[in-house]
Parts: structure tokens; C-alpha cells; sequence
């Protein structure tokens, strides 16, 4: 059984160089006889990786062991069946003695099966985010059925005339109502979205549909007891109210700035 | 063991209540189709027109979903929620808020534990200002509004959110003190 190892001097004492390609020598060594074939590496400046795969092959060596190898000389030597082992240090007759015990192998498998829990590991991430977004998704999908549903028996039975009642065209009314409504109801802003689009097809404001999807989300009567008991009565008061506010002003904010844009790309 | 019992129980009797509204709008439904099956039959083309519309937006908010929930843990980002003090504070309570999932009754809990641990009022504040800002719902939102809108509503959401903290953490300052001598 015939190994490869590289070295930066030739000889049964020489220390294992770190990198296969860099190395001053390749080490043959007949692990049976102990008969030992120094043969000149790579020069470091480039193919050196290349020419010791081409070496290990030609001496038809069973493995390879080497501080180092790149993953693209390791996919050549494992497809010619030599075994590639990392991660090696000492004198070559050390690593030797070493692989006749089998405690390079012992080494490897060690890590392989370490490895091969990661990628268990990662699998079953991968798996375990998958059935957790599927939930998330899954319990999102019964109140947006519902609002959808809702959204078609508003569209049959609600005129433009009762919108254009409420929203009356008023700037600063509409945007209250907006934000009036929105702080009502709560749930997931997806709803918000598409409650909005359908209020801008009956041609409500901009204004109010942007004060009504923010205060959907930051401002929450429905859920008011629930904040007030974790945070406080102040704290819950102070932020709702500020929220509200806020959302009046980002709303014209948004829209000035969005109209300004358009403005400027006409 | 009980207590695993009662939070299986509490998730059950949460997603009953989930199933509510869409059961009542069914039961409407149903009556219509009877009473009046010329609107009722208009109302469900024009739900189903919606539905066909929201379709693809909503194979991306799956994906999104998948993508941030690999990448992201909300539960670890909140860990810095509230450490110390200033801009990078601000920013990862903004950044916990965004990225924070699911309905908000399910945060307070935390929030208060945060908050008995030394977390500010501002931070908090900031924090659920940023709920408004949801990364997976991004293509829903930019199919509705088109996106130019959209980024401009999320920059100033964001510095809303900061300004509501601002407002809490001048006001909120002495329930905080009133609390603490009462203890």
C-alpha cells in the first residue's frame, strides 16, 4: 500500500508540509516495505495543486495525507479512488506509524460523522423553519379568506355614493376617518393592504388609505386592555395616542413626498 | 406537563377563534345565496376576482416568509432590545420590530418581561412602531400601492416609530418613577 505525503525535505524525518500543492516534495512511501520515493512537488506559483494530483495518480497511490488539500484536488483524487486525509501534522514516519494504526482513519471518520450530523442538523432546520412559515402562513390564511369574502359583499351591496357619504373629499376629514378606522379594527396588515386597495378603487383619498394602514398596525383599540395590562396604563395611552397622531402626519408626509416624486418624473 | 397542556389548549381556543370571522361571513353567505342569490352570487365573483389578484403577491409572502424566519430569529434579535443606550439601540429595537412575527398579544409578554429587565420605554415604543414594517408582506404592498410608494411609507414609518419613542420616553418617564416607588 502506497501513500503521498508532502514535505519541504525529502526523507522519513521530514515534517508534513501544511498545503499538497505548495510543498518542495511528495513523499512516496510503500507503507509495507517502507521503501520511500522523494519526488520534487509543485513550485507554489500556481497548477502546483494540479501537478501533485497528477504525481499521486501516476504513482498509483492508495492516499494522500496533508495539512491541507483544495477541495477541487480532493474531488480528483477521491474520483481515482485515493483517499484524501486532512489535517495532518508531524514527521512522515510519525503520520505513518499513525495510518498503520488507523488512527488517521479513526481521525476522519470522527469528523465525517460530525459533519454528516451538521448537514442532519441543517436539514432538519431547513424542515423545522419550512413547517414553522407554513404555520404562520396557514393562520394567516382564514381571516384574509374571510376579509376577501367580505370585501365581495361590500363591492355588492355598498354603492360609491355611501363611500363618497363618508369620504367626502375633505383633505384633513378623510384622513381622521382613515386613521379612525384603522385604529379600530387590528389583525395582520395584510388585511389593511387589501382593504386600502379596494377603499382607493371607490376612490377614497390616498390620504386615507395611508392614515388607515398605518393605525391599522400602531394603533390598537381592540387590543388596548391586553397592552395597557402588559405595559401600563400611561405607557399604552401615551404610545396609541402618539401613534394616531403620527399616522395623520406620515400620511400627508408620504403623500407630499410620493406626489413630488411623480412630479419630478413628468 | 399541565402547563404544556394548558398553552396546547390556548393555542387551540386561538386558532378556533381564528376560524370565527371567516365562519360568520360564510353563514352570510349562505343566507344570501338564498334570500338573494343574484347579489350573493355577485359578491363571490367579485371576492374571487380579489383572490386571483392577491394570488401571486401571496406565493411570494410564503417565501419571504420561509427566507426570513431561516436567516432571522426574532426571539435573539430581542435580546439586545433595550441594552444600553443610543443610535445602535434605536436601530436594533427598529430592526426587532421589523422583523417580529405573528399577532401582538403574543409579544406583550415578552415586551413586559423585557421592560422588568431594564429595557426602555422608548425601546418598547419603537419596537411595536416597526410591526407596521413587514418584509414578507413587502410584494402584497407594492402590488396594491406600487413600490416608490411603498418605500417612501416605510422610511417615514420607521422615523415615526422613533418619534413615538421619543414622545413615550418624555411622557411615559414618571409612571415609570410612580411605579417603581409603589414597589
Amino acid at each position: 500500500m502506497r501513500v503521498c505525503i508532502p514535505t519541504e525535505e525529502p526523507g522519513l524525518e521530514a515534517r508534513v508540509g501544511t498545503r499538497l500543492g505548495s510543498s518542495r516534495y511528495l513523499m512516496v512511501v510503500d507503507i509495507d516495505t517502507m521503501a520511500v520515493e522523494a519526488v520534487p512537488g509543485g513550485s507554489g506559483q500556481g497548477g502546483g495543486g494540479i501537478q501533485a494530483v497528477v504525481l499521486a495518480i501516476s504513482k498509483k497511490v492508495d492516499a494522500v495525507l496533508t495539512g491541507y488539500c483544495s477541495p477541487t484536488a480532493e474531488k480528483y483524487l477521491s474520483a481515482n479512488s485515493i483517499e484524501v486525509i486532512t489535517g495532518i501534522s508531524g514527521t512522515v514516519a510519525e503520520v505513518i506509524e499513525q495510518y498503520k494504526r488507523g488512527e488517521l482513519q479513526t481521525h476522519i471518520e470522527v469528523k465525517r460523522k460530525s459533519e454528516s450530523r451538521w448537514s442532519k442538523i441543517d436539514r432538519v432546520n431547513l424542515l423545522h423553519e419550512l413547517r414553522e412559515s407554513s404555520n404562520q402562513f396557514f393562520t394567516l390564511l382564514p381571516m384574509l379568506a374571510g376579509v376577501v369574502l367580505l370585501i365581495g359583499l361590500f363591492n355588492a351591496f355598498v354603492s360609491k355614493e355611501f363611500i363618497s357619504s363618508i369620504f367626502s373629499g375633505n383633505s384633513m376629514l378623510d384622513t381622521l376617518w382613515g386613521a379612525c378606522l384603522g385604529s379600530i379594527f387590528a389583525g395582520n396588515p395584510i388585511n389593511s393592504y387589501i382593504i386600502g386597495g379596494e377603499l382607493l378603487e371607490y376612490g377614497v383619498s390616498l390620504l386615507a388609505v395611508t392614515a388607515f394602514i398605518i393605525s391599522w398596525v400602531s394603533v390598537g383599540l381592540v387590543q388596548l386592555p391586553a397592552e395597557i395590562s402588559a405595559l401600563g396604563i400611561r405607557f399604552a395611552l401615551v404610545r396609541n395616542a402618539a401613534s394616531f397622531v403620527l399616522s395623520i402626519v406620515i400620511s400627508f408626509t408620504s403623500v407630499i413626498v410620493l406626489n413630488c416624486i411623480r412630479g419630478l418624473s413628468l | 406537563m399541565k402547563r404544556g397542556r394548558d398553552q396546547s389548549l390556548i393555542k387551540k381556543r386561538r386558532k378556533m377563534r381564528l376560524l370565527v370571522f371567516p365562519a360568520v361571513v360564510l353563514v352570510i353567505y349562505g343566507i344570501l345565496f338564498v334570500i338573494m342569490p343574484d347579489k350573493a352570487s355577485a359578491a363571490l365573483r367579485s371576492s374571487g376576482k380579489v383572490f386571483t389578484n392577491i394570488l401571486m403577491p401571496l406565493c411570494l409572502v410564503f417565501i419571504f416568509m420561509f427566507v426570513l424566519n431561516l436567516f432571522f430569529k426574532s426571539a435573539s434579535i430581542t435580546k439586545f432590545l433595550g441594552r444600553g443606550a443610543g443610535i445602535k439601540t434605536i436601530i436594533l429595537s427598529a430592526a426587532a420590530g421589523i422583523i417580529s412575527i405573528g399577532p401582538i398579544y403574543a409579544w406583550y409578554p415578552m415586551l413586559k418581561a423585557l421592560r422588568e429587565k431594564g429595557a426602555g420605554n422608548s425601546f418598547i415604543a419603537i419596537f411595536l412602531g416597526n410591526r407596521a414594517v413587514k418584509p414578507f408582506l413587502l410584494p402584497m404592498m407594492i402590488s396594491f400601492f406600487g413600490w416608490i410608494y411603498v418605500l417612501i411609507l416605510t422610511i417615514f414609518t420607521i422615523i415615526g416609530s422613533i418619534v413615538v419613542g421619543y414622545c413615550v420616553d418624555i411622557l411615559v418617564k414618571e409612571d415609570v418613577t410612580t411605579q417603581a416607588d409603589s414597589l
